[in-house]
């Protein structure tokens, strides 16, 4: 017991959490935080360095920072968990019809993905924001193109040993038919992997948004959001202007390091449920 | 016999070991006297290992020497300095441990691995020359029996069988020149005729070499035949210590009575009626399964070309040792794996190329106990769950229904109604196997394949599994093929026996006749290698190392 209550107050699960907690409140309750509005250019203010009306100090349209900063969190979560929601439907199915059923077909959906992931990201994305536009969903999708090939892979690899394993067999002398031995028996048991990498797949891809949106490929001015606020105040950074950048700056890294750190986490209670598992 | 009253080489005195809550070795003196070959028989959990592991002065970890002291030759372990205990360990008293694949290092060729031992623990006097160290090292392979030792002693573990294996691992136990030697479990997982010979080298080396032996088993076959005297234990605690002979013939405590008892095979059962008016409900004709190895031309011929059938209500054991081909044998009845040749008729029915949608209403009559317990049930499932799939191949039943067939089959392979709520992890593998047996109970079949239902279970577990498939057979007149290496539970459980070696049946009759007058080699070499605690069942053990 002692080393159960320990495992969940370790500083990194609380420090994860209490981010998390952070982000969210700022999604929730964006309009009560926030003093001004996000999207209102007050060209009077700008670039004003951070006091007490602007806390952090506005940018050269004379936006305030601290406001887009907390309407940017929904932008940037909601990308995040739209694109590992979206890619998690499709591609753990996907993995296991994959893994399971092997054959040509199969072949060809991995070299498919292969195709796909031997672009780099950022051509891709700029590739496919010039044909779909510089939306929200154009974003989302290219993160997909990302994160559908990986949870596959992932679900595919763990579908494979699985598949041989005497349960299975046991199943289907239980009658089981190939749909239920797939997504009754072989899938519950092929989700951990996974459950680990969503964490650290919607810190990616809250990390990619901002890159994209940083060269020019990803959401547009004047919507709030963390890359591409970095961005705007790039250019500023050598004439001593550091608020601009450095507030959206270190809000990216935090949520990074939120979801980092629950994936760790997430990783550790999977180890130990495997020992646990092992240990017989 | 060598009981005369010499100093001991290791005494333990009222030793007392714990891991912080109750404590698992719980004041044990024992003395091992010089060259004495002494068992220590018990069952999981009873601290057979921590009892080793105490003597070896290295404790899993958590572990703590709680009271009492080891004595070696009369002085305390624990007063030897940091040098003297590195030279203690390995140098005076060596372990050989269970499974030797895992305990050999992977990327390592075994001879440098005795090497090591040998350079670590080698007399003072003895060379350390890349040659001479070679040379001792291919000397132990041979003495512990490895043919053609200087080519294996290039060999990875992994090119190594497992008896090769636990050869190695005992010649690296000898390298030091041990006066004692803890074998804790070393046969553990080996076919018996492996079994036998290693033992065979064991003990003979440990005789030759005037070594002490602390033999820890479940087996009490194996203690009946190789030890001077013995202990038994459980839950922590001695609970009698005695000569082997005397405690065959009268062992003093209750415990030890039910551990002999549950050893001992069950009477024969009654020959089948016979059958020539009922057709078999098995008959299966050259069946033959060929697995295809990419890049080499030749295929595995893991079954080639059997023929038996089972007649309603009969009980046909397969006997044969690992990768003759009995499981696959028995996959393929079931339809888990496409035969490369042959026909499986069932019922009078041609099997052998049914889909598998058409031959899943056929499923409920033929059913299969997988072999190891814990990988054939899923463990992310309830044993409610479990049990109720099959459930479905039989009639649509509402949730009411399920759960009192559920609680039905729980009750027939005696287990606690309340099983039905957790998942497989948290059951000990007698209860696993319960389950495993009950599901393939669960839809009323004709027709089961027992895999291996009896191994890695401890005495007397196996005892109530062979005594619950007895009942189930009377009580449900099932006819089974039985898998298996066991031949104790042969007796107990089949009426012919098929003896398969290298993917054929050599030969078939009837479990007697088969047991008292066999007429092939193999099967002799077979029968030759059990350790049965009667003495007058079966010619000595050691027949079967003169290979």
């Amino acid at each position: 017991m002692a080393r159960r209550s320990s495992s969940l107050l370790r500083p990194g699960l609380l420090i994860g959490l209490a981010l998390l907690a952070v982000q969210f409140v700022a999604i929730v309750f964006a309009p009560w935080i926030a003093p001004f509005s996000p999207i209102e250019a007050n060209p009077l203010d700008s670039l004003q360095p951070p006091n007490l009306v602007h806390w952090l100090g506005t940018d050269e349209l004379g936006m305030d920072i601290f406001s887009r900063i907390v309407f940017a969190t929904r932008v940037n979560l909601l990308i995040g968990f739209a694109a590992v929601a979206l890619s998690l439907a499709i591609g753990v199915p996907v993995g296991v019809l994959v893994g399971y059923y092997r054959g040509l077909g199969g072949a060809l959906v991995m070299r498919f993905f292969d195709f796909i992931q031997s672009f780099p990201v950022f051509v891709l994305g700029m590739a496919l924001v010039a044909v779909l536009g510089q939306e929200i969903w154009s974003v989302v999708i290219v993160l997909c193109m990302l994160f559908v090939p990986m949870f596959a892979r992932i679900v595919r690899a763990e579908v494979l040993s699985l598949r041989e394993r005497p349960f299975i067999a046991a199943a289907r002398c239980s009658g089981a038919n190939d749909f239920a031995i797939m997504f009754r028996h072989i899938l519950p048991n092929a989700m951990t992997p996974v459950i680990v990498q969503v964490s650290v797949s919607i810190g990616m891809a809250i990390l990619l948004t901002a890159g994209l949106s940083f060269i020019g490929a990803g959401v547009r001015l004047p919507s709030p959001e963390w890359g591409l606020m970095v961005s705007s105040g790039a250019q500023q950074m050598i004439l001593g202007i550091w608020w601009v950048a450095l507030f959206p700056g270190l809000a990216i890294v935090f949520s990074v390091l939120s979801f980092a750190l629950l994936s760790d986490e997430a990783q550790r209670l999977a180890d130990t449920a495997r020992r646990k598992e092992g240990a017989r | 016999m060598s009981a005369s009253p010499e100093a001991p080489v290791i005494a333990l005195e009222g030793l007392t070991v714990g891991f912080g809550g109750a404590p698992v070795l719980d004041g044990i003196d024992l003395e091992l006297r010089p060259r004495e070959i002494f068992g220590v028989v018990g069952e999981t959990g009873a601290g057979k290992s921590v009892l080793a592991r105490a003597i070896l002065g290295q404790l899993p970890p958590g572990g703590r020497i709680e009271a009492g002291r080891i004595l070696l030759e009369g002085r305390p372990i624990d007063a030897l300095d940091a040098p003297q205990a590195a030279r203690y360990r390995g140098g005076r008293v060596a372990l050989i441990g269970t499974n030797a694949k895992a305990l050999l290092d992977p990327v390592a060729r075994v001879g440098d691995q005795i090497g090591r031992v040998l350079r670590a623990h080698g007399k003072p006097d003895g060379r350390t020359d890349r040659r001479s160290v070679r040379d001792r090292a291919v000397a132990l392979m041979r003495e512990v029996g490895i043919n053609d030792p200087e080519r294996r002693a290039r060999a990875y573990p992994h090119e190594l069988s497992g008896g090769m294996a636990q050869r190695i691992v005992i010649a690296m136990a000898l390298a030091g020149e041990p006066e004692v030697l803890l074998a804790d479990d070393a046969t553990l997982g080996l076919d018996a005729t492996v079994q036998a010979q290693v033992l065979e080298r064991l003990v003979e080396r440990s005789r030759e070499r005037g070594l002490s032996v602390l033999l820890i088993t479940h087996d009490l076959g194996i203690v009946r035949h190789y030890c001077d005297r013995l202990a038994v234990m459980r839950g922590g605690r001695l609970v009698e210590v005695s000569e082997v002979s005397r405690f065959m013939a009268h062992p003093a405590d209750g415990y030890s009575r039910d551990l002999l008892a549950a050893a001992r095979a069950r009477p024969a059962l009654q020959p089948p009626r016979k059958s020539d008016d009922r057709p078999p409900i098995v008959d299966v004709r050259d069946l033959t399964m060929h697995f295809q190895v990419p890049g080499s031309p030749q295929p595995i011929r893991a079954v080639d070309g059997i023929s038996f059938s089972v007649a309603p209500g009969e009980t046909l054991a397969l006997v044969g040792e690992s990768g003759s081909g009995k499981t696959t044998a028995g996959q393929c009845l079931l339809r888990l794996l496409d035969n490369t040749d042959g026909r499986i008729v069932f019922d009078g029915r041609d099997i052998t190329d049914m889909k598998e949608a058409a031959f899943r209403p056929l499923r409920r009559h033929m059913q299969m106990v997988f072999q190891e317990p814990y990988v054939a049930l899923n463990p992310r499932r309830r044993v409610r769950d479990l049990l109720a799939e099959p459930l479905a191949l039989v009639e649509p039943m509402t949730g009411a229904e399920r759960g009192r067939r559920v609680a039905e089959l729980l009750a027939a392979v005696n287990l606690d109604a309340a099983v039905a709520d957790i998942r497989p992890g948290e059951l000990t593998a007698g209860e696993q196997k319960r389950v495993g047996i009950a599901r393939a109970l669960a839809t009323k079949p004709r027709f089961v394949v027992f895999d291996e239902p009896t191994t890695a279970l401890d005495i007397r577990v196996r005892a109530q599994i062979i005594d619950l498939i007895r009942g189930l057979q009377s009580s449900m007149n099932l006819a089974a093929l039985f898998i298996t290496h066991d031949l104790n539970s042969v007796r107990s459980l089949a009426h012919r026996v098929a003896v398969m070696h290298l993917g054929k049946i050599l030969e078939q009759g009837e479990t007697r006749a088969i047991f008292e007058s066999p007429r092939e080699d193999y099967t002799r070499k077979l029968l030759a290698a059990e350790l049965p605690i009667d003495a007058e069942t079966s010619e000595p053990a050691s027949a079967g190392s003169a290979a």
